[in-house]
């Protein structure tokens, strides 16, 4: 492992926005519906030729969750009717996490009841970040096997 | 509900607390296990691309549009990252997930499927068919992205 890969404050410049409430779209009349939907196109496709875009989806209302240390416990996920559950991300090509937030606060469906998650996106783990302990040490391995390399 | 016709799949691990606690040696352990799953998942084609998110940032909502900072550094259900798997059906994704190195100390990871369309549209088509013509510009601009 090499010491520049361990820099811990490595961001991508991208952003992951996690749409949460994917529910949404309850009571609303059709009209409402289809001028959200078609806001929401505009949104979508502005930030797309404009080259925001990195990626997005949606994701099914089906889901597991696994947890626990035999591996074993495997559960259906709350999806369905939970304001929290995540219904879609999208990957954001942003300058700054303002610029990202301030994407986010454009999306028409926020006036609904969804809510947007913005996160940035590492190149490395956070566990670093907290236990620069663990860098030192790998540091250090990487830095023997270099010595022991040259010494070769 | 929607069909699933895709084989992707949508790994999140949550919970950023559940390294609190372990001795450098299981830390150093789970971290580089980590490391090997994820550039085994990705040398057999499985994962397509993964990265941890920073525990930083910020929750938007509501109609007057509030950003708040969202409390991702000290929760269990908080996001910490993700992989995005091509596997062959739900069970493969979740066998997958069952090697989750983080797992014995509590992480958790919730399997997605990754849908080819979005729920409100195939609702909003439900309840009305032809009136809904920007819900299909809206499939074709998810189509338009690639996949990260």
């Amino acid at each position: 492992m090499r010491n520049e890969n361990l820099n811990t404050e490595t961001t991508t410049g991208d952003y992951m926005l996690l749409f949460r409430g994917p529910h949404w779209d309850k009571g609303l009349s059709t009209g409402e519906l289809q001028q959200a939907m078609n806001e929401m196109v505009a949104w979508f496709e502005r930030l797309n030729e404009g080259g925001k875009i990195k990626g997005a989806q949606p994701l099914g209302g089906q889901g597991r969750i696994i947890s626990g240390t035999d591996r074993q416990f495997v559960v259906d996920g709350p999806f369905a009717e939970s304001k929290e559950a995540v219904g879609g991300y999208l990957i954001l090509q942003a300058g700054n996490l303002g610029e990202a937030v301030e994407i986010a606060r454009a999306m028409p469906t926020l006036r609904y009841g969804m809510s947007v998650e913005v996160r940035p996106i590492l190149a490395e783990c956070p566990i670093f970040q907290r236990h620069p302990e663990l860098v030192r040490q790998i540091n250090n391995r990487a830095a023997e096997e270099l010595w022991v390399a040259a010494a070769a | 509900m929607s069909t699933i016709t895709q084989s992707d799949y949508l790994l999140l691990f949550r919970g950023n607390v559940w390294d609190r606690g372990l001795s450098p040696a299981q830390l150093q352990k789970v971290v580089s296990d980590w490391m090997a799953w994820f550039e085994r998942l990705k040398a057999e084609g499985k994962c397509i691309g993964g990265h941890p998110l920073e525990e930083v940032g910020k929750v938007v909502s509501g109609k007057q549009r509030t950003v708040a900072d969202g409390p991702f550094a000290e929760s269990k259900e908080a996001i910490g990252g993700y992989f995005y798997l091509t596997a062959v059906d739900e069970n493969e994704a979740i066998e997958i997930a069952k090697q989750c190195p983080g797992l014995e100390f509590g992480s958790v990871v919730e399997v997605r499927p990754v849908a080819d369309v979005c729920s409100v549209k195939q609702r909003a088509e439900e309840y009305s068919e032809p009136e809904l013509g920007g819900a299909r510009a809206s499939e074709r601009a998810y189509e338009t992205v690639s996949q990260h």
